[in-house]
């Protein structure tokens, strides 16, 4: 009798039992990557489309759990202390939004968002060497409207006594705008607020297109082939059933694994220095974050500090908890096919320049560490957002190197505001497209470290 | 009618016996010299008007229009469809042609048809190919629902019909479309014979479709592949149409009441429609409720009963046709490129297409009804006739005039100007395949503009 009940128009039931939980067989957008940025841009979709299901936007994250995406494993900082005016924009836009989060991510009937956003800056510290770039990059910022501060090492040790400032000619300060919140509650603000609004989320994993191609001659005489996506394969979890996700439009926010999807286009395969050779220059790049206790620490007044000699270290919770990490020199990567921590990393790189930089540091008990990827992009370490040459309709929101988390409302925006509206139109970040990449111009941060 | 009638037939062994190399080519130069043929029929050269008559069918100045209109629109369908179909196995392409092929068969039966349960029979023949395109080839999910809507509306509608006829032939003894005009009036109780005029008009307004009862249209024109969408939105409304018209005489004396509601429904229903227009953010689903907003006006039109009233009937329902169906080939022509019916995701095409915004151009004004169009004669002739009758109702028609004019016209603007999106700078270009189909729409259309008295009616005069 049920049967019959179902089989009434305007039901479900149909003779062949399809998997329920298969994508729609079509979508307007298909975002690939369920991480912040992918999130995100989901949200902002659906902000602009004007009138209710003006676009049909499908999400599709392969993980739910969310094991490996670089969103969660995240230190959650956000700072506006860099030297390219496009970062310093995108981070003080997404501050800006983070701070009045439930304007923008409020659901109605549901508990407001609490990022737990600390205010509690960034602080870099230079030595000599590296004291003049410092300088520059704070004109840059205040230029571009960022509040940092620049202190020297007397002042320093007045605002900070627990630092050791023997060695430091210089530090940087954000006074607003900085600091670190949880970026598991942004994710999940960003994906209840889009499901909200109509977004569709897909738990599966892309595992090839099927474009169509043009073959075309470039100027200086090379062959190219064009594609344009026509279909997403997305195939279940733990099975081979998948659906082509018939679309209009896909986006890449694949962060760390956003590489495979272009090799599944077979892009990038040609021979170097040629156009059909541009691959994406994205690859995971394992970071370690080691979580310390120190009951003689700093204390609640404890900014995100970034040393010169690389690494970090910031307040976590109000216990005398500090987490920390660094970057790994460039020929000693660690292995990016697990996210096993590598305890000795901490005992050799990290410790020694941390008991360095804050005495009290000198006495720590590890309580836990993990490891997370970087999206990290090989050719200059910024975003790149746009257009692939060869891609016709593939938009990239990708290597971000690891401050993805903290652009990523702004991001989102922008790459919206590019397949909506056709250009930029709040922040102009043509500079982070893949013209930067075709034309071999590194956009290089100049980082202290 | 059997030079035109074989030929139709025979294209269903001409399409599985053809060599697939040869298919489309073919089945096209055979369906296109079934249409120029079929252009001898305008030449009603009898005094009665009943041209081509035999015991079964015959032709008379109101089935010519819509019989040149359906043979006409074969082999642009078959031209529409090339592209999407070149990539499906043959046995598929060859069972597509032979749906398209047999539906034309059932059209120029039915609109050929000089006896009233014929006709219903062909009526309801047409719905089988129609469903089976728009479910075996549709693109989405949604087109199981969208079948199942239109067979059950147009089903649900034509039943009773079918007992009204019965009871015409009791009473009268013929159903004959020759003799019928000149037998009495069918004398029932009061409320019965209401209900028998209400039977009588239920089918065609649910096929024209009338405001109340389009909620299949939208569905079935959306989920459909271009073709199917082609036919539906050019020829199968228009069965309603024809239906009505050819009914109205025998229902005479009841009509003068009964008529009141609907027309009231039908001019509602062209406002109503054309502002949902205005919020659409599908294509194709804009172009089906402006395909209701246009036919609310028809069935206002032919429920009124004047000369004026059928002759702008008959006129819109040709241009409409033909308007329509090049709007759906161009949605289609979108369609095939982005892969997306969502109109915010395919804008700017003036700089990515320039010679497809002339056909666009074109197009939505034809859809405005911009003179010295059919539509707009079409149009005027209904609006006047409705002025005649209610001088209120001129307020519906024109307010119904200017929203045509502005989704119309926002059609256009959304599809071709304002920034070109990143996604879409490198288009493939238009096809000569794509020129050749909507020349072949509106060309018609311009040149009708010299001679609207072919499709005048049974009032040409």
């Amino acid at each position: 009798m049920d049967k019959v009940a179902d089989a009434l128009p305007g039901s479900q039931w149909s003779p062949f039992e399809m998997n329920p939980n298969l994508p729609p067989e079509r979508a307007d957008i298909v975002i690939i990557g369920g991480g912040v940025i992918g999130w995100s841009i989901a949200y902002w979709l659906k902000k602009k489309e004007r009138v209710r299901d003006g676009v049909k936007v499908i999400v599709v994250e392969k993980d739910p759990t969310y094991s490996q995406a670089s969103t969660v494993l995240s230190a959650g900082g956000i700072r506006q202390q860099f030297s390219l005016t496009e970062n310093i924009q995108l981070s003080l836009a997404s501050a800006d939004f983070m701070r009045n989060i439930n304007e923008h991510l409020g659901v109605l009937n549901q508990e407001p968002v609490d990022l737990q956003f600390n205010h509690s800056g960034y602080l870099f510290v230079a030595n000599e060497s590296v004291a003049h770039i410092m300088e520059e990059n704070y004109s840059t910022q205040r230029f571009a409207g960022a509040k940092v501060s620049l202190l020297s090492p007397v002042q320093l040790k007045e605002k900070f006594p627990w630092i050791n400032t023997e060695d430091v000619a210089l530090a940087s300060y954000g006074l607003e705008n900085e600091g670190w919140f949880d970026p598991w509650t942004l994710l999940n603000a960003f994906r209840q607020k889009a499901i909200s609004m109509g977004v569709i989320q897909s738990i599966g994993e892309v595992t090839g297109f099927n474009c169509t191609l043009n073959r075309m001659d470039t100027v200086d005489g090379e062959t190219v082939d064009v594609k344009r996506i026509k279909h997403v394969n997305v195939r279940m979890p733990n099975s081979r059933e998948y659906q082509p996700v018939e679309c209009a439009i896909v986006v890449n926010a694949a962060g760390a694994f956003s590489a495979k999807l272009v090799d599944m286009m077979g892009i990038g395969t040609g021979p170097k220095d040629t156009l059909s050779g541009m691959a994406l220059p994205v690859e995971p790049r394992k970071r370690f974050i080691y979580v310390f206790n120190c009951p003689d620490g700093p204390g609640l007044d404890c900014p995100f500090l970034v040393d010169y000699s690389g690494i970090y270290f910031r307040r976590e919770g109000l216990g005398g908890n500090y987490i920390t990490g660094t970057s790994p020199e460039e020929d000693a990567e660690p292995d990016v096919s697990n996210l096993d921590v590598d305890h000795e990393f901490f005992q050799e790189k990290i410790w020694p320049s941390l008991a360095h930089r804050v005495p009290a540091f000198e006495s720590l008990k590890v309580t836990s560490a993990w490891a997370g990827y970087y999206d990290y992009n090989t050719f200059d370490q910024n975003a790149i957002l746009g257009i692939h040459p060869l891609a016709q309709n593939m938009f990239f929101a990708t290597g971000f190197s690891g401050h993805g988390l903290q652009q990523s409302p702004a991001a989102g925006r922008a790459v919206a505001e590019l397949i909506l509206d056709g250009s930029y139109q709040t922040l102009d970040l043509k500079g982070l497209g893949f013209q930067r990449i075709m034309a071999k111009e590194p956009l290089l941060e100049k980082n202290i470290v | 009618m059997l030079k035109i009638l074989i030929p139709t037939l025979f294209l269903l062994p001409t399409t599985w016996l053809t060599s697939s190399k040869w298919l489309w080519p073919t089945a096209l130069t055979q369906s296109m010299l079934i249409a120029l043929g079929s252009i001898t029929w305008l030449n009603n050269t009898t005094d009665t008007g009943w041209t081509a008559l035999n015991s079964y069918i015959g032709t008379d100045p109101l089935s010519t229009p819509l019989l040149v209109l359906s043979c006409w629109l074969l082999p642009l369908m078959l031209l529409a469809s090339q592209n999407h179909l070149s990539s499906e196995p043959m046995n598929r392409q060859r069972m597509y042609i032979t749906l398209l092929a047999t539906l034309q068969l059932f059209l120029i039966l039915a609109f050929g048809a000089t006896e009233m349960i014929m006709f219903y029979v062909m009526f309801e023949a047409t719905l089988i190919p129609t469903l089976l395109v728009i479910t075996r080839w549709g693109n989405q999910t949604e087109r199981l629902n969208a079948g199942t809507y239109f067979l059950f509306y147009t089903l649900a509608g034509s039943l009773p019909l079918l007992v009204a006829l019965l009871m015409l032939q009791n009473n009268t003894g013929t159903l004959s479309l020759l003799i019928i005009p000149y037998a009495k009036p069918l004398l029932l109780m009061p409320f019965g014979s209401k209900i028998w005029w209400a039977a009588c008009m239920i089918a065609f307004l649910v096929k024209m479709p009338l405001y109340g009862m389009h909620l299949w249209l939208p569905k079935a024109h959306v989920e459909a592949p271009v073709a199917g969408s082609m036919v539906l939105a050019a020829v199968l409304l228009k069965l309603g149409g024809y239906g009505m018209m050819r009914l109205m005489i025998v229902l005479d004396p009841l009509s003068k009441e009964m008529v009141y509601p609907f027309i009231v429904l039908a001019l509602w229903g062209v406002i109503m429609t054309g502002s949902i227009c205005l919020r659409q953010t599908d294509l194709k689903s804009l172009i089906a409720y402006s395909s209701v907003s246009h036919m609310g006006l028809v069935a206002g039109g032919i429920l009124i009963q004047t000369p004026w009233g059928f002759t702008g009937a008959l006129i819109l329902m040709i241009a409409h046709g033909l308007a329509s169906s090049a709007l759906f080939c161009l949605a289609n022509t979108n369609y095939e490129r982005t892969h997306s019916r969502t109109m915010l995701l395919a804008r700017g095409l003036q700089i990515a297409l320039p010679l497809m915004t002339t056909w666009w151009f074109i197009a939505s004004l034809a859809n405005l009804a911009l003179p010295p169009l059919p539509n707009l004669m079409g149009e005027l002739m209904i609006l006047t006739s409705l002025f005649n009758w209610s001088a209120w109702t001129l307020i519906l028609t024109g307010i119904g005039t200017l929203i045509t004019a502005a989704y119309s016209l926002y059609m256009f603007l959304m599809s071709q100007r304002g920034p070109l999106p990143q996604h879409m700078l490198a288009l493939p270009p238009s096809y000569t395949r794509e020129h050749l189909l909507m020349a072949l729409h509106l060309i018609p259309l311009l040149l009708i503009i010299l001679k609207p008295a072919l499709l005048w009616g049974w009032f040409a005069c």
